[in-house]
């Protein structure tokens, strides 16, 4: 199998373009996506073994030792086989019970309780707004595991009515409870990616379902990942626009300049008052940017000027 | 002719060693921006706060020990004394001073000349709004060794008041019953070993703008 094919990348790409390629394809390709085509399976299984996600051992194309070896030896180089179980490689990018397709959260049975939510700000650069990037984070947390035995749950409030004689009665509150198996919360972790995609902006939040805290009766909460943009030395970002200011001495201004500035991705920009395109991608079209505006600031000399220096 | 002029910063993004290999320098380390549960090892209780404030003392939100696992109220953020000083996915080094931000309520982990209500130790509040509190929120990591290691039990010694982060096994009443006391000694003991358990651990990032590794 041509894993770089099934991601779509070059073999020069880069490891983030092929996280970038994997997310994407993951969402197309899932076989709930496309129920009416037989091969889905397949192809999504074959994306998975392309990416390769297991806890600990690194990915194929992602992995610079597994990359090396499959692009001179081919699938069969690979050392110790590999297992693609698309549960592990989906969850990691998307979390557990995968994703609701449909754009809507989980339908939820009002009736199963539900653990926690965690919201972690994730701090990100003007540079990450305007490349992107993938952050890796590990994920530990209790799981609910089998235990020997059987446990009470879903313990409740009821209230009773015993006879104490004929026409009297009374009304007593008691705790009753269910009998469930036994359950014991053991700690288990995994590697979760965030996308930071280009053009995102602050407060907005990328979820993993079902890593948020446990809940021994019922479904686990969300893990979210909130967007906190951090101020930038020399660019304010106002939407899709950023502004930056340029200092020139008078001579400059007088007599004209050229200068160069540095972008966000280290691309140079030379500077005029508007810049269209050199703002910051559109989150929701990457291909469309926002402005750059810079404003000159002209420096005035503060003492007198010297006969060279008028001269000059 | 030139005065004036400002050169421009290249911009330089930060790249830890080795990342272009897709591995980290330090796998196991706590990182900053790291969000965990922290286990007093002695008495196996986690570092909790919640809206309950201390009736005595300084009146402020009070912190405890609970046995729970599974307590949302248990999570801290690890972040450097100002918010430049320690970038997302930053090892924290021994002997570094952090803040702990209680994450559902803002409030950092505190400490000043209070004495605790059941032992008469130093108190130990939460403390500050959104993240932002004053100079006695400061914590010093003490371990053996470079990085703050995700498996190794650690002591938070208070950078001011000198004291270490402890549990002695006090317990309180109504209505948190059962919850440990949290507080601030003086003496380096078995009881001011902390771990990190729970969390959601940032491995440092992978350079955005320049990477053509392969």
């Amino acid at each position: 199998r041509d894993f770089y094919k099934i991601l779509g990348v070059s073999r020069g790409a880069s490891i983030k373009d092929i996280k970038k390629a994997y997310r994407k394809l993951a969402l197309q390709l899932h076989p709930d996506r496309n129920p009416d085509d037989p091969r889905a399976q397949e192809k999504f299984q074959d994306l998975g073994a392309a990416y390769e996600v297991r806890p600990g051992a690194g990915n194929v194309l992602s992995d610079e030792e597994k990359r090396k070896q499959y692009d001179a030896y081919g699938e069969e180089g690979l050392k110790d086989g590999h297992q693609s179980s698309h549960g592990d490689i989906f969850s990691h990018f998307f979390g557990d019970f995968g994703f609701m397709f449909g754009g809507n959260p989980r339908q939820q049975d009002r009736n199963i309780p539900r653990g926690s939510d965690i919201i972690v700000d994730l701090e990100v650069t003007l540079e990450e707004v305007y490349s992107g990037n993938f952050v890796e984070v590990v994920r530990n947390k209790p799981v609910a595991r089998q235990a020997p035995g059987k446990r009470k749950c879903n313990c409740r409030q009821e209230m009773r009515t015993t006879q104490l004689g004929p026409g009297r009665f009374q009304m007593t509150q008691e705790v009753v409870c269910d009998e469930c198996p036994n359950v014991k919360l053991v700690n288990e972790e995994r590697t979760l990616e965030v996308e930071i995609e280009p053009g995102v902006r602050d407060g907005m939040e990328y979820p993993f379902i079902g890593e948020g805290e446990p809940h021994v009766d019922g479904e686990p909460g969300d893990l979210r990942f909130r967007i906190k943009v951090l101020k930038h030395p020399v660019f304010e970002r106002r939407g899709d626009d950023l502004y930056t200011n340029v200092t020139i001495s008078l001579v400059e201004a007088l007599t004209g300049f050229e200068m160069d500035i540095a972008h966000l991705d280290g691309h140079k920009v030379r500077p005029r008052v508007l810049c269209k395109g050199e703002g910051l991608p559109n989150f929701d079209n990457n291909n469309i940017k926002g402005s750059l505006i810079i404003t000159f600031d002209v420096e005035f000399p503060k003492e007198q000027l010297t006969p060279e220096q008028r001269e000059g | 002719m030139w005065s004036g002029r400002r050169l421009f910063p290249l911009l330089l993004l930060a790249l830890l060693p080795g990342l272009c290999h897709g591995r980290e320098p330090v796998p196991g380390a706590v990182t900053c921006g790291s969000v965990l549960k922290l286990l007093n090892t002695r008495h196996s209780v986690r570092l909790h706060s919640h809206e309950v404030k201390y009736g005595s003392g300084s009146g402020q939100q009070s912190v405890t020990g609970v046995e729970a696992s599974d307590d949302a109220n248990s999570y801290w953020r690890i972040r450097g004394k100002s918010d430049s000083s320690c970038q997302r996915g930053t090892p924290v080094k021994c002997g570094q001073a952090i803040r702990l931000t209680h994450v559902n309520t803002g409030k950092n982990l505190h400490t000043h000349h209070f004495p605790s209500p059941l032992s008469n130790n130093q108190e130990v509040s939460a403390f500050g709004d959104d993240g932002e509190g004053d100079d006695l929120d400061f914590w010093i990591v003490q371990c053996s060794g470079t990085y703050w290691e995700r498996e190794d039990a650690v002591r938070f010694k208070h950078v001011g008041t000198e004291v270490f982060l402890s549990i002695t096994g006090e317990q309180y009443g109504h209505p948190i019953r059962g919850q440990r006391e949290v507080h601030g000694m003086p003496a380096a003991n078995h009881h001011n070993y902390w771990k990190a358990m729970e969390g959601v651990f940032i491995k440092p990032s992978l350079d955005p703008a320049k990477h053509d590794e392969l």
